[in-house]
């Protein structure tokens, strides 16, 4: 299946197995521990076992200790929040083309948006760009409202959506004081070549090709801080394509995390407050 | 079918033929409405609301409308026939049975609405299997269904005696039908017929918390609990709710029982029909008190959101339907034909005030759904703009004519229509 592409890049690359031999360590424990090291990132093999496998021989070899890492940052404790510095913003929206990216949002589904304020009047002008995610309120009116119980609140501070459940009867979008939420009417970017190839695991679950009368279509969406990033140890997709580094994200139960300080400073604020919905997005102005 | 119940009602036989023809003909214009309703939701259902002009920015339009329209004529309607099973209004009693029987087609047409709306019709039952304890939605569905349960068994117990003796003749299709209905009870007593109304009594008395709190004024609070609206946003609102719900449930009655009576050559008793009107209008003046000051608290509170939905509302584009249908048509008519004296001894004038303030809370309804979603929630969305398409129109009007085909099957085939004997004459 190599095009003659792969062999010109396969062409340049170094090999492995000579760099290696030039230090004095064992140049097949090397390559075997890199070969389990990528099995690993990709899941197919777990931590523990890699860690057993290597052991003896990286002791042997290099007078060390393996140790699980993925027990030292436990993630169960976990609140999930974003600060978006509006002095940083240029209103560029790359967050909103780089969500609908990479949720592969269909045309109407938006779960990120950035509204231009413009107030005063010349030559005193002020020009705010708020981005605005899903808020991922503490107490979502959105949740409580759902008939079905199809939207809640999860132990690490996402407000999920059980597109699974969803019967689509809109009252979330309604009771929604941040607009945050769409319908998906199901349409698709037609003039798009090869729109519904590629598919997003929302939530963490990949639902294949996009087709009428499957989830979730017909159901309300909304942002869910691109849970599988999170999974996979990556920010969501606003967050890490933000030109100008306005956004931030962490675990605001962690109170030496970038985004609780930032989230405590007097510049901070969240919008809609007097709704008492506690969002987990800050803004600082 | 119409063959055997002409020879059943041993009447004048050529009225009786006029009568079965336009029966006939009502029925085909109405199975036609519902034929060329039903093409419109098969497309909706294969289509998906992308057909419909709903939006991102307005989410809920006409069909939801239209739920909380017939919800309230059947809670108007049910709380009408408590006047005269629980309060002893006999006065009344003539369209008791219709109030009931109008009551749960009206509940019927509202579920069938609201199901027309769901994103997913497939999991409509996700309703009834998942319960969410804050969800007020999740409330209604339940309320709904036990407030059909026991209008059905209200019903059943006003019409028994009639069912009884209509099994007993054993003559065609109607007699066939009660013979089913009746459950077997087969006691005609004087004394059988004090227990059926305690039953009702003891029904109507569970009914009016439900139909007040449970269903019209839950329905209502549905609305206001909605925080993100503020127009909604009221604790007036649900009261609004169950006071618009006894307008439009009384001016329906006055409207079915006069045309049903009319069609049927029969004739009208007008101190009834006045004194429903008089209902309907004092319903409609507490309506519209209560509107009044929704909307001055509102203005003289200077809260922006409020405003802005109301600035919609008088002054939008869809303003007609607040001042034309809503004020003139709903209510400055119908007060005038009802209390004008040229006016308020013609069955058919009072008949016209009673549609005309259906029509009216038609307009509530809507204004009540849509205008607070064109206001946008975040200042940098635009505008939203909604008016039925095609599809929602010609959808609602099959629905509404199926449940139309009900209530006339039932009018046909039911007892609901109360004896001559067994009201004292107001002729």
């Amino acid at each position: 299946m190599s095009s003659k592409y792969d062999v010109l890049i396969n062409k340049g690359l170094v090999n492995g197995a000579d760099i290696l031999k030039s230090s004095k360590y064992d140049t097949k424990l090397g390559l075997n521990m890199a070969a389990d090291a990528r099995r690993l990132s990709d899941g197919l093999i777990s931590e523990q076992a890699f860690v057993e496998k290597y052991q003896e021989s990286v002791g042997k070899e290099f007078k060390q200790k393996l140790a699980l890492q993925a027990t030292t940052d436990d993630q169960s404790g976990v609140k999930w929040g974003m600060v978006i510095d509006l002095r940083k913003c240029v209103g560029c929206e790359t967050c909103t083309v780089s969500c609908k990216a990479e949720n592969r949002t269909p045309p109407g589904v938006s779960y990120n948006q950035v509204f231009v304020e413009e107030e005063g009047t010349f030559p005193n002008v002020s020009r705010t760009n708020i981005a605005r995610p899903c808020m991922h309120c503490d107490k979502p009116p959105c949740a409580s409202v759902c008939p079905v119980r199809a939207t809640y609140k999860a132990d690490n501070g996402i407000v999920v959506q059980d597109s699974d459940r969803c019967i689509g009867c809109r009252y979330c979008m309604v009771a929604c004081p941040y607009g945050a939420r769409t319908f998906d009417f199901g349409e698709n970017y037609d003039e798009m070549t090869g729109y519904q190839e590629a598919t997003s695991p929302e939530h963490g679950m990949d639902r294949g090709k996009r087709e009428d009368g499957k989830s979730p279509i017909g159901t309300v969406r909304k942002c869910n801080f691109c849970f599988h990033r999170l999974e996979r140890g990556e920010e969501p997709a606003c967050v890490e394509t933000c030109i100008g580094d306005a956004r931030f994200f962490g675990d605001l139960n962690n109170p030496d995390s970038v985004v609780s300080k930032m989230a405590n400073s007097s510049r901070a604020f969240r919008l809609k407050e007097e709704y008492g919905t506690e969002p987990r997005v800050y803004y600082l102005r | 079918m119409s063959q055997s119940a002409i020879l059943q009602q041993q009447h004048n036989e050529e009225s009786e033929t006029i009568t079965a023809k336009r029966f006939k003909r009502w029925m085909t214009a109405l199975v036609i409405s519902m034929i060329a309703g039903g093409g419109a939701i098969l497309y909706r259902a294969i289509e998906g609301l992308a057909v419909t002009n709903l939006s991102a920015f307005v989410p809920w339009g006409a069909w939801v409308a239209f739920y909380i329209f017939f919800v309230g004529l059947s809670a108007g309607a049910f709380l009408l026939s408590t006047l005269i099973f629980v309060f002893g209004m006999e006065q009344y009693e003539r369209v008791g049975r219709f109030a009931l029987f109008t009551a749960l087609i009206c509940m019927v047409v509202a579920l069938t609405f609201i199901l027309l709306d769901l994103g997913r019709m497939d999991r409509s039952f996700n309703a009834m299997t998942f319960w969410n304890v804050m969800s007020i939605l999740s409330w209604e569905v339940r309320f709904y269904l036990i407030y059909m349960v026991l209008l059905a068994t209200e019903l059943w117990f006003a019409m028994r005696i009639d069912l009884v003796k209509l099994a007993k003749e054993k003559l065609g299709f109607k007699s066939k039908l009660a013979n089913v209905i009746r459950l077997g009870s087969d006691d005609t007593s004087d004394l059988s017929a004090k227990k059926d109304h305690r039953w009702m009594k003891i029904l109507g008395i569970i009914g009016i918390p439900i139909a007040i709190i449970g269903v019209h004024g839950g329905t209502g609070t549905l609305f206001a609990a909605v925080a993100a609206q503020p127009y909604w946003n009221t604790p007036l609102f649900p009261i609004i709710f169950v006071v618009s719900a006894l307008v439009s449930g009384t001016a329906l009655l006055i409207a079915m029982y006069v045309i049903q009576r009319k069609v049927r050559g029969k004739t009208v008793d007008l101190t009834m029909i006045k004194g429903l009107a008089t209902l309907m209008i004092f319903f409609l003046v507490i309506d519209l008190t209560l509107e009044f000051y929704e909307f001055l608290v509102a203005g003289l509170s200077l809260k922006p959101e409020k405003m802005a939905v109301l600035d919609v509302m008088f002054t939008g584009p869809m303003s007609w339907s607040f001042w034309g249908v809503q004020l003139f048509l709903g209510a400055v008519v119908p007060i005038y034909l009802v209390f004008s004296k040229r006016t308020n001894q013609s069955v058919k004038a009072l008949t016209v005030a009673a549609i005309l303030v259906v029509i009216g809370i038609i307009g509530v309804r809507f204004n009540i759904v849509v205008p607070t979603q064109i206001v946008q929630s975040m200042k940098g969305l635009p505008q939203g703009f909604y008016f039925p398409n095609w599809v929602e129109w010609l959808s609602s009007i099959g629905v509404v004519a199926m449940g139309l085909f009900l209530y006339s099957l039932g009018a046909k085939f039911l007892p609901l229509e109360t004896e001559e004997g067994d009201v004292n004459s107001h002729e």
